[in-house]
């Protein structure tokens, strides 16, 4: 291998060198963490929220004129959502996860805990939520519908019974026995108990640091005039149970506005916009940054092969066969981008340092976004570099002796 | 060492047909110093590409040291170049980003030597133009006789048995062209053989035969040296007929 020659020459030519290794380490390290920020967000984005996504929907009712009894409609709507053909399960749901909106409070285990022992997001619901939600009980029971209090929005929650998923429980009680415990929803008495655990509901919040912690309160509490329904259906039939759920409540009842009804996919779908539009930024970034790191290295290259015709063909004369041409050349590419990419694997930490201290939730950069980088821009660099390269090995060793 | 009979050479466009060489024989025997000779587009570079296997032929027949060039792969004519062929041009073609001891190592690294014997290769050859101390110096920072030296120490290098000088002083005052006339005299009469194109008939005059082309074809030629006349085969002596 014409290691050190290539290297020697190189020195003598610095300059289209440096840009080039420059622009290959910018690209590494800005390719590494923009690639590890994709595959942070696309992580954030495939987390389960606990419920059954594809079959669930939900949609708020609003009544209006006097004499809009709220509650009483609460109940004569789940109770017709309930006899619907293809609905599995109907529950009030304040909230729902990764809608953006909801309740939350601390969960403590002593009265007027300065901090709480953790925080929780509240679903108020009643005994047919587990199943709307789709949710699994791993432990413990489902409410009993006499635990399901009438409340007044306003009215401060004291639940005797609550349902909590795996991760609070783990949290709040480590040891692992949380069923039957008791625990304050707020920091006054009476305390709650614990009477079943769900294996997962998210919190309506998808950038909640606590986002496994939730909390279900069974309760009939309408906002004045306004319910939140959700709707679980048998698979495959959603779409047609939306229809049918609009139709059947507006004739049941005219004095109230039914909401836009929305699926749960479309809720997750709208939850992470920004972060698919994080995605869509940054791989146009790096598809940008490759595409004008290989063009960089074919121009280079090419130019250098339009400017060595002569060289090449006088190192044809004197013996090198094609493949020894195509390999000075690529390997003239490899040193560049090795060059380059050291500097750049340097640069991609210290692009992650800087992002550790200056952005919020930041991670550092795993080590091996580096190594698969390198291997990756070697690639490129040698596909890039093939074409001048297979053009330069076809000049004629007859070009030595041409004197222009 | 060289004997080419009935070759020909034809460059074609979609327009023009250009016979370069027609009919050209040829027979150069190993020790031999032998000068070609002619005008400007009379064929004399068209011979030496094809007599150092940089070029191919259109038909005739072609030996170099005893091998059959016809048919001989691109890679195959490489090897047999590196070989069998040390190369002499005009403008020198050193490597202008390689130091003396690199550019002279660029035809040994094709042939595979390990580093040692290159090293001795090259400290010899450059030892021989008078060059050794000159090794880490840059092509640059030579005089033009100085880099023709180089490029001899180039071609010696390899030990070839065939050395093409193409027009070797062409871009070289006539001192510097007297120096290295006699470093190629030198060399011949250690045994290597050597064909010289010129169109400069003092240089000419110094080789010991010529060999003169016009339009593609030989035209005169010298006879050949007494001493040799033994070793002449019948081959040649038809091609020459």
């Amino acid at each position: 291998m014409e290691i050190r020659p290539i290297i020697s020459a190189l020195m003598r030519s610095k300059v289209a060198m440096i840009l080039i290794g420059l622009q290959v380490a910018l690209t590494l390290a800005i390719v590494c963490n923009s690639l590890f920020i994709i595959n942070q967000r696309f992580e954030h984005m495939r987390r389960p929220s606990g419920m059954n996504e594809a079959d669930t929907f939900w949609f708020g009712s609003t009544g209006f004129g006097q004499g809009y009894d709220a509650r009483a409609t609460q109940l004569a709507d789940l109770q017709l959502l309930r006899q619907l053909p293809g609905v599995v399960a109907a529950a009030p749901a304040w909230s729902v996860p990764m809608s953006g909106g909801g309740w939350s409070t601390g969960l403590n285990l002593q009265p007027k805990q300065k901090t709480s022992t953790a925080d929780t997001a509240l679903y108020i619901v009643d005994d047919h939520a587990v199943d709307a939600f789709g949710t699994h009980l791993i432990a413990g029971r489902n409410f009993k519908p006499e635990e399901v209090v009438n409340a007044t929005f306003g009215d401060s929650l004291h639940p005797a019974a609550i349902i909590v998923t795996k991760a609070l429980a783990d949290k709040v009680f480590p040891g692992g026995d949380a069923l039957g415990k008791q625990v304050y929803l707020d920091d006054d008495p009476p305390t709650s108990t614990i009477v079943g655990i769900v294996d997962r509901l998210q919190q309506p919040w998808t950038n909640s640091k606590t986002i496994e912690y939730t909390t279900l309160v069974p309760a009939h509490m309408p906002f004045g005039n306004f319910t939140r329904y959700i709707v679980r259906t048998e698979p495959g039939r959603r779409d047609e149970v939306m229809k049918l759920v609009e139709q059947k409540l507006a004739e049941s009842n005219p004095s109230r506005i039914i909401g836009k009804m929305r699926t749960i996919e479309q809720t997750r779908n709208d939850a992470y916009s920004n972060d698919r539009a994080m995605m869509i930024i940054l791989g146009t970034v790096i598809f940008l940054l490759l595409t004008i790191t290989a063009l960089g290295v074919v121009g280079m290259a090419s130019f250098w092969v339009t400017q060595r015709t002569k060289q090449i063909g006088t190192r044809r004369a004197l013996g090198a066969t094609r493949f020894d041409i195509l390999r000075y050349f690529l390997t003239e590419n490899f040193l560049i981008t090795t060059a380059g990419l050291v500097v750049g694997g340097v640069l991609a930490y210290a692009l992650s340092l800087w992002l550790l201290t200056h952005v919020a939730d930041a991670k550092l950069l795993p080590w091996y976004y580096v190594p698969v980088g390198f291997v990756s821009l070697w690639l490129l660099g040698q596909i890039a570099v093939l074409g001048p390269a297979t053009r330069a090995s076809r000049v004629p060793p007859a070009v030595a002796t041409r004197s222009v | 060492m060289l004997k080419m009979q009935h070759l020909s050479k034809v460059y074609r466009t979609h327009m023009v047909e250009t016979h370069a060489l027609r009919d050209f024989s040829i027979h150069v025997r190993e020790g031999e110093f032998v000068a070609v000779t002619g005008p400007s587009g009379s064929g004399k570079t068209t011979f030496l590409n094809i007599a150092g296997l940089l070029e191919e032929f259109s038909s005739g027949e072609f030996w170099l040291d005893g091998v059959d060039v016809r048919g001989l792969n691109d890679d195959a004519r490489s090897k047999l170049r590196n070989e069998k062929i040390g190369f002499i041009f005009q403008g020198f073609n050193l490597i202008p980003d390689l130091n003396l001891f690199d550019n002279v190592d660029v035809p040994l690294r094709y042939r595979g030597y390990g580093a040692a014997e290159r090293k001795k290769r090259i400290e010899e050859s450059l030892s021989r133009v008078g060059l050794s101390s000159r090794m880490k110096h840059y092509p640059s920072e030579l005089s033009g006789g100085q880099q023709q030296r180089v490029a001899i120490a180039r071609a010696l290098a390899g030990s070839p048995r065939l050395l093409m000088a193409d027009e070797p002083t062409g871009n070289l005052d006539s001192l510097m062209a007297r120096g290295v006339m006699e470093l190629l005299e030198e060399i011949n009469r250690a045994g290597t053989t050597i064909i010289m194109v010129t169109h400069d008939p003092e240089l000419a005059a110094r080789a010991q035969r010529n060999v003169h082309v016009m339009d593609g074809q030989v035209t005169d030629f010298d006879a050949e040296p007494a001493l040799r006349v033994k070793a002449r085969d019948t081959d040649v002596e038809a091609a020459v007929a």
